[in-house]
């Protein structure tokens, strides 16, 4: 079996909820989500409107930034919708697909990327949510990410409850979630890994009815995240193990 | 042409006093007036209010130095691969910093208000989520019957907008490249708008594409020129992120960097 790494389970695993003729958005702080939008428009034949918090509508940016909002994901676009812009757009039922950070999920894909312990007096002062808090609830559907899988991050009850609204889809080095009847339901395991151990590193209990090994990246979807992380510096930064 | 309002970046920090609330423009590593954030902690201000969506070096900068002592912010890191803004971090921890968490949408719609002339301004979303709660939103029934609620932001007026862009007049029009982020926002909202500027331009340059100018000049307070003034950051399409810098800035701990930073700024070598 080719390698499959975790770094590109969560890219990979991310892109494949990008769907024909929607909307899809990468936001701040969101590495993974950049590299996704940019993956599935080169990994897939179908058309799809990428925008981003740079303002780019289907950019073609001459680099791929370590930042996700670098003004460099504008470049080749043929309009600037600005922050303002894609908020409205959001917020008026017109987005598809958000893809936004979180620190812990629980079980109904709440997020908290606030604190942890008491808000008032953290242990740790999280990044706070950006959008989340309008977006998740208003987006027609919203996925995010984690790069480490266990009881800490996938949790049963939040510290805060920084946005609500639950995410469709959840992208972890070891799992794959969509949701199922208002629940994050197990979809994937990483092929080198087990329903055992998922279900022994995940916070929340969840349904696994019909789970089965994550699909193997296609060629074309190894060419395209290859060819957005040609020196290995993403996969190198992201530090994601698979245990 | 009227007056001029070209002044020192020393002047323009200068007219910010202690315990004003201040809104930076940009976005993260990107088009934040670092320059005029540099002299702020030059000049010994205390007591600032940071209000931002997506603030990072900046508000982190401030931190470190203990000018900044209240922030209403959306989210905060120093982004790319560096994570979180760690001097904002432990101010909050240690309860330094006073926070008024936002979503980047609900600090625009309490900008949104002070803009149109109105005391609040409802925003979408928000549904489940603490914040409200946390901060004492309240949320109003359409008074017009849809049977639909919303959540209503107070108004926001920040005392000063300060936003770094490519190209000024001497009258104090602006324009950036790029993205605007939410610098529209912020020049509405604000009692006062400071611009810091890469470069002068001739008024007839404007007038050749006046749709191209994000803030006119009667918005206008005062403007410097400081070219490179957005460094560490970017200012599009001029220059990227100097990433050595933001490492060095992270990894030296020390509090002598500070001090080192400050001199090799670029504002130091145009006065």
């Amino acid at each position: 079996m080719a390698e499959f790494s975790p770094f590109a389970h969560i890219a990979i695993g991310m892109a494949r909820f990008i769907r024909p003729d929607e909307v899809t958005f990468s936001g701040v702080n969101s590495t993974f989500a950049m590299l996704a939008c940019l993956l599935a428009k080169r990994a897939y034949d179908f058309d799809f409107t990428y925008i981003n918090v740079a303002g780019g509508v289907d950019p073609d940016p001459s680099f791929i930034p370590l930042s996700s909002s670098d003004p460099v994901l504008s470049q080749g676009s043929c309009s600037i919708f600005d922050n303002e812009d894609f908020y409205d757009l959001c917020c008026r039922g017109k987005m598809d697909l958000c893809f936004l950070g979180a620190a812990q999920i629980d079980g109904e894909g709440r997020t908290n990327v606030s604190a942890i312990g008491d808000w008032h007096k953290p242990k740790v002062r999280l990044p706070g949510g950006g959008g989340g808090a309008v977006m998740l609830p208003t987006a027609r559907r919203a996925v995010t990410w984690r790069t480490e899988h266990s009881p800490r991050s996938l949790v049963q009850k939040l510290d805060f409850v920084t946005a609500s609204g639950g995410m469709h889809g959840l992208a972890t080095p070891i799992a794959i979630f969509e949701k199922r009847h208002g629940r994050l339901a197990l979809k994937h395991w990483h092929p080198d890994s087990s329903l055992e151990e998922v279900i022994a590193r995940t916070g929340f209990s969840f349904d696994a009815i019909g789970a089965t090994p994550t699909p193997l990246p296609t060629d074309r979807e190894r060419e395209a995240l290859a060819s957005l992380d040609k020196h290995g510096t993403f996969e190198r930064d992201a530090n994601v193990r698979l245990r | 042409m009227s007056r001029s309002k070209i002044v020192s970046l020393a002047d323009l920090a200068s007219r910010i006093p202690d315990g004003a609330s201040v809104a930076l423009g940009g976005s993260f590593l990107h088009r934040g007036p670092f320059a005029l954030v540099r002299e702020l902690i030059r000049q010994g201000k205390r007591n600032l209010e940071i209000l931002k969506q997506s603030p990072g070096y900046d508000i982190d900068i401030l931190c470190r130095a203990g000018v900044a002592d209240r922030a209403r912010v959306g989210i905060v890191a120093m982004e790319g691969n560096f994570g979180m803004a760690p001097w904002y971090r432990k101010a909050v921890e240690q309860g330094r910093l006073k926070l008024e968490e936002h979503a980047c949408a609900t600090l625009t719609a309490g900008m949104r208000a002070a803009a149109f002339g109105v005391p609040f301004q409802p925003v979408g979303g928000l549904h489940g989520s603490d914040l409200p709660e946390l901060n004492g939103w309240k949320k109003l029934p359409d008074p017009y019957g849809s049977n639909e609620e919303t959540w209503v932001i107070p108004r926001i007026r920040p005392d000063f907008a300060v936003i770094h862009v490519a190209e000024a007049t001497a009258s104090g029009d602006a324009r950036t490249f790029g993205t605007p982020n939410w610098d529209h926002i912020m020049t509405r909202s604000a009692g006062r708008v400071l611009i810091v500027a890469e470069k002068l331009v001739e008024e007839e340059v404007f007038a050749q594409q006046p749709e191209l100018t994000l803030v006119p000049r009667l918005l206008t307070e005062a403007v410097a020129i400081v070219p490179n003034g957005a460094w560490p950051g970017s200012c599009w399409p001029l220059y990227e992120v100097d990433y050595p810098t933001i490492e060095a800035y992270m990894d030296e701990k020390n509090e002598g960097f500070l001090d080192k930073h400050l001199a090799e700024a670029p504002e130091t070598r145009h006065g």
